[in-house]
């Protein structure tokens, strides 16, 4: 019997991001330098103190699964729970793929049932933020609400999420998934507490229940289910787009203390030791304004960027602006501004791309989005 | 699959200075993220040998957080696993090498253990090696025991053996003269035995200088490459730090820098820990920062190793240079040498009045510490013997009427200055004026009064003192004198030796007249130096491994548990020697020599020696010389029965200057009268120079059952006359045993106050004089390059009181 278990919705392509999750889910997509995306909800959960977690995985979801692995790295790793992966299996004769995110939850439910927890926690794996579930738990117990919503007030990119409009004492009056014109600037983080039971009857006595935004939430308004509001007030970012995967590792390099990811206090951000050395800067390297991770060796200048791990940045080289992920190779003399370069890339000598606008550059479209400079 | 079980020999204790106060060597930092141990224990999981056995010395809490369940290298398993097995015996903690007794005590694990092959190696040992490669040389080579050595011939103290053949030692430790596998592989002439060199950089860190470089070696590429390899990585136990981040004034070059550390400033050619902060303006060059260290702005550090969270103030230089490196204490606050007031009370002071080591200290100490810009001024009583000598320089300062025992004392201060150094002396006729320093019936009455008159002066000495450095236990009333007098002056007491204590009975308890009440001064006596123990804001003794011999009741005796108390604040600082002692301008030696000279030197001086003396002439013959006390604490117990059966070897001769104990003396009149070409026996108080003696001969003995730091080895050292000494106190922190791979080391140590072990080390020292010439000189050479300096001893003091100063 637990009171409250988790399932973490990895879901599918992130097809807005491009090459970067050619390979991988989204929640593996590398971030910060040392981090990946699914750090930030995992290490929430550990810091709540939540001890079962369901990750339902579909799309490549190998380079995930190693990633956590027991989960011991976040202290996830229970006896009694810890994390479990829950990917698509035969049924009699048909593959179940998950149709939504509703339907995923659906395939799975006996695994929560197992649990016979009271309440669900229903995570995106892809978010950037801190936060500790347990007050939203507590605030949703005492007025005694069937589902919470966790929600954020935005001011731009309004439209890409679920518009929450809310009565006079918090409760949720209505929701529309990524309107055209949205009524309200307060959106869904995607973040839902669910009464085990509400889950239940909601999935199994309608059908077609695919999406928690399009289908179960506003199923539940009609259902006149209590839905509570549970506004969130730190940083939060839904890393969807490149531009907004690069805004994310520039808001933490602009900020010395961004999410004070170096305290071990007040909800730690744990990821995974990748027993890497600690980065070396050789003697014409330079870096001035930046992050740079284990495991790499500095012999070029780097100037507000972001290096990830096992980065070789060669001597004459400049990078500026970027974002480096990891494993990525820089030859001589490379110039490289407003770039995302994707992991495993190597540039060769001499290769220029500075640009104006953020510009991911991939094994792929190397040439064409930069050019080798005699 | 896997044939091979591991035991990690944590027991050496090094000599890291501060750096093993909280710590065992094997938890020592290194490469910025890592711990020393995580090297062996990556190489057992890379070899997937999953049964590993450490062995630790005393403190291995560090050790075991480190180590945890194991699960980092794969070590917690069902079947076999990973095995912490602590000493059982805790007062046999002085080894340097984990002992076949020390494995006798957890034998069941070696009977359980089912592989057939053992690897023995230390957990201070940085490499990165695939056991299995020296598994399968070890038996391509039908040996019974194989050595690793370095690419430099370094030992690196790993041995491959057969479990059978490992339990046969093991089983019969008390039967055998082998302590360990080191004595068995020189030593040993039954087994088949070959030394395997590794091609792969490798360090063995003993020392905090070890440690310094084996980091900036990270810093040449071909080490880094093969010390860190994709093919066989280092595993760690993992931590969380956020990436590392540079700011906008960063400047780096050269350098390794771990996750969590926030660069501002400049950094060159040095190795960051994690989660360290370099702030703006500030410069590290040459240093290792170890984890959470912080440089604050505009500060200098060079050649240093800062331990764990060091924070070193705003503007502040620390300069430590390549030979003495500056080395901070985990949490230490580092500032620039500000000028201290330093008051040191002693009972006796070079060169006024001396009748031993202690005088010797507190006269060096005082002068360097006006060398290195501090106010330093010593206060004694003035005895009949001083006011004789120097009547015409003391200045007479200012006299007291001091209530004691419910009486009136005439007491009078005078000083005396030297270059910056102030000199005062407390006259009280009743008390002072007599012939010998110590041994009458009052003197607890004497001294206790001597306690009091120095507060009662404080304030008429040249400088209010920031510190009060009290020595032994004749001034160790002060810190309760100034409690009661609600004065508050930080205090150190330093113990020179532990024997010497100061108990008296509740008479005197009664004159000191107490407002408060101490529940360690018992109804019917006072211990002046336990009450020093207990008062003192720090306590230290005069060498690391007497301080860590104190510990235990064997040394300390009746005062084992309030040393114990006070552990936190106990340190070690060795004595240093006074420059003048040299032998290049020794003119009573018939040679004078350094380095350049020395060999054809020792022969003449030699020749002198024999002819001065009575002795066969001749300079092949090997000397044994002894300058010392002849009673039981330098160890004439073992050195009796040893030079009996020793100097059947007509080769051998012994000379011995020297007084004491009759019931020795005669022994040695016996042994002279027996052997008489080959012994001289000089047993009177003489007054003439003993350095003749460490000039001409060849080995220096000091095998003494206890020494907090001892003055005759170092002088041999100085000498060129390799020191034969026991692993013990301030020996111990001398003297590094010869290693004949390496050629490093310079003397000879063994364990046990035994004389079989003792007569096994006279003659192994004896064979590699006479049949291995080179490395005889290499240990003159090393022993002439050894370096204790009053200078290094002064600032370790000084450092000392700063920290008293700013409660740390």
């Amino acid at each position: 019997m637990k009171k409250i278990i988790s399932m973490i919705l990895v879901g599918g392509k992130g097809t807005r991001l491009g090459d970067i999750t050619n390979d991988k889910a989204k929640p593996a997509v590398s971030y910060g330098g040392k981090y990946r995306l699914i750090d930030f909800t995992l290490s929430n959960l550990s810091n709540s103190n939540i001890d079962v977690c369901g990750i339902i995985t579909q799309y490549e979801p190998q380079e995930l699964i190693n990633y956590i692995g027991n989960g011991s790295s976040w202290d996830l790793d229970y006896v009694d729970g810890g994390i479990r992966f829950l990917t698509p299996f035969l049924k009699k004769d048909n593959v179940l793929w998950q149709k939504g995110t509703g339907h995923a939850v659906k395939q799975f439910f006996d695994f929560i049932k197992n649990y016979q927890a009271e309440y669900v926690l229903i995570l995106p794996g892809d978010h950037i933020y801190k936060m500790d579930y347990l007050p939203m738990l507590k605030e949703m117990e005492k007025v005694n609400s069937d589902i919470t919503i966790a929600s954020k007030k935005l001011s731009e990119d309004i439209n890409r999420f679920g518009i929450i409009e809310t009565d006079e004492n918090n409760f949720v009056k209505s929701f529309k998934e990524k309107p055209n014109n949205p009524t309200s600037n307060l959106v869904s983080m995607g973040i839902y507490i669910f009464k085990t039971k509400v889950l239940e009857e909601l999935l199994f006595t309608q059908e077609d229940m695919y999406d928690f935004g399009n289908d179960i939430i506003p199923q539940a308004l009609k259902n006149n289910k209590k839905i509570l509001n549970y506004e969130f007030k730190s940083y939060w970012r839904d890393v969807g787009t490149i531009e907004s995967l690069y805004n994310a590792n520039m808001d933490l390099l602009n900020d010395n203390n961004f999410l004070e990811l170096n305290s071990s206090k007040n909800l730690p951000v744990f990821s995974r030791s990748l027993n890497l050395e600690p980065h070396v800067i050789l003697n014409n390297g330079d870096a001035k304004n930046c992050v740079i991770a284990d495991g790499c060796q500095i012999d070029g200048e780097i100037n507000h960027s972001v290096i990830a791990y096992k980065v070789i940045v060669k001597k004459g080289s400049s990078i500026k602006d970027s974002c480096i992920l990891s494993n990525v190779i820089i030859n001589e003399n490379v110039k490289l501004e407003k770039t995302i370069v994707n992991e495993n890339v190597i540039l060769p000598k001499n290769y220029v791309s500075e640009n104006e606008k953020i510009t991911l550059i991939t094994e792929n479209n190397l040439y064409e989005v930069g050019e080798i400079n005699e | 699959m896997n044939d091979l079980f591991v035991i990690i020999d944590a027991t050496n204790h090094g000599s890291f200075s501060h750096l093993t106060r909280h710590r065992v060597p094997g938890a020592m930092p290194y490469a910025a993220k890592f711990r020393l141990i995580d090297f062996t224990l990556s190489n057992c999981k890379n070899s997937k040998i999953f049964n590993v056995a450490i062995f630790p010395y005393g403190n291995y809490r560090s050790l075991s957080d480190q180590i945890g369940s194991g699960s980092r290298w794969d070590l917690n398993r069902r079947r076999d696993g990973i095995f912490i097995l602590p000493p059982k015996v805790i007062s046999s903690t002085f080894d340097n090498e984990v002992s076949f007794q020390r494995m006798y005590e957890h034998i069941e694990y070696f009977n359980r253990s089912s592989q057939e092959y053992a690897i023995v190696t230390p957990a201070n040992l940085i490499m990165n090696y695939d056991y299995n490669l020296l598994l399968n040389d070890h038996i391509d080579a039908k040996v019974d025991i194989s050595a690793v050595i370095a690419e430099d011939n370094e030992r690196l103290k790993t041995y491959i053996i057969k479990k059978s053949k490992l339990l046969e030692f093991i089983n019969h430790y008390d039967q055998i003269q082998f302590r360990n596998l080191t004595d068995v592989f020189d030593f040993s002439t039954s087994l088949i035995k070959q030394t395997i060199k590794i091609n792969v950089p490798s360090f063995l860190i003993n020392s905090a200088k070890d440690l310094f470089h084996a980091n900036m070696q990270l810093l040449v590429k071909s080490v880094r490459d093969t010390v860190f390899n994709d093919e066989r990585p280092i595993f760690s136990k993992e931590t969380m730090s956020a990436t590392t981040r540079y700011g906008k004034e960063a400047n780096i070059k050269n350098s390794i820098v771990a996750s969590g550390a926030i660069i501002d400033g400049e950094v060159i050619n040095s190795v960051i820990g994690r989660k360290a902060r370099i702030e703006k303006g500030a410069k590290v060059v040459n240093s290792v920062i170890m984890n959470h260290g912080l440089v604050e702005e505009g500060a200098f550090v060079q050649y240093s190793i800062l331990d764990k969270e060091t924070k070193v103030l705003k503007d502040s230089q620390v300069l430590g240079d390549v030979d003495k490196l500056f080395v901070s204490e985990k949490k230490q606050i580092v500032t620039s040498e500000k000028s201290l007031s330093i008051l040191q009370v002693s009972a006796e002071v070079n060169p006024f009045i001396k009748t031993g080591g202690l005088a010797d200290v507190v006269g060096a100490n005082a002068e360097e510490y006006s060398k290195l810009g501090n106010k330093s001024q010593v206060i004694l009583p003035l005895y009949p013997k001083i006011k004789d000598k120097y009547k015409l320089l003391l200045k007479h300062i200012c006299d007291k009427t001091i209530n004691f025992a419910n009486e009136d004392y005439k007491a009078a201060l005078y000083s005396l200055s030297n270059t910056n150094t102030v000199y005062y002396f407390i006259e009280t006729y009743q008390f002072f004026e007599r012939d010998k320093l110590y041994g009458y019936e009052d003197d607890g009455l004497r001294f206790a009064f001597f306690a009091l008159a120095v507060i009662e002066f404080l304030e008429s000495l040249e400088a209010y003192p920031s510190i009060i450095h009290i020595h032994d236990w004749h001034a160790s009333l002060i810190p309760l004198l100034l409690k009661e007098k609600g004065i508050d002056i930080k205090t150190l007491l330093t113990i020179h030796n532990i024997e010497y204590q100061g108990k008296f009975n509740n008479d005197l308890i009664n004159v000191l007249n107490l407002q408060n009440s101490y529940s360690f001064i018992r109804p019917n006596y006072i211990n002046f130096l336990e009450t020093g123990i207990h008062l003192a804001d720090k306590l230290s003794t005069v060498s690391e491994t007497y301080k860590d011999e104190l510990s235990y009741e064997f040394y300390s005796k009746n005062l084992v548990e309030a040393i114990n108390r006070r552990s936190r604040d106990f340190y070690g600082i060795l004595n240093g020697i006074d420059k003048e002692i040299n032998p290049k301008n020794d003119l009573e030696i018939k040679m004078p020599y350094d380095l350049v000279n020395v060999f054809k030197a020792k022969d003449v001086n030699k020749l002198d020696l024999q002819e001065r003396l009575g002795l066969t002439i001749d300079k092949d013959k090997f000397v044994i010389g002894m300058v010392t006390r002849i009673v039981e604490q330098k160890g004439f117990d073992i050195i009796i029965p040893s030079m009996e059966e020793v100097l059947k070897n007509q080769e051998i001769q012994f000379v011995i200057l020297g007084t004491g104990d009759e019931k020795y003396l005669q022994d040695i009149q016996d042994l002279a009268k027996k052997y008489p070409d080959q012994v001289s026996a000089n047993l009177t108080y003489d007054a003439t120079n003993p350095n003749y003696i460490y000039a001409g001969a060849d080995l220096f003995l000091m095998p003494s059952r206890y020494e907090p730091c001892g003055l005759g080895q170092m002088i041999a050292l100085k000498y060129g006359t390799v020191p034969l000494v026991r692993q013990t106190g301030g020996l111990n922190d001398t003297v590094e045993h010869f290693d004949l791979s390496s050629k490093r080391g310079n003397g000879f140590k063994f364990y046990n106050f035994d004389s079989r072990d003792l007569v096994f080390q006279i003659k192994h020292a004896f064979a590699i004089y006479m049949e291995s010439s080179p490395d005889w000189k290499q240990l003159i050479i090393n022993a002439m390059n050894s370096r204790f300096t009053i200078r290094d001893s002064a600032q370790k003091y000084i450092e000392l009181y700063e920290k008293i100063i700013q409660n740390q």
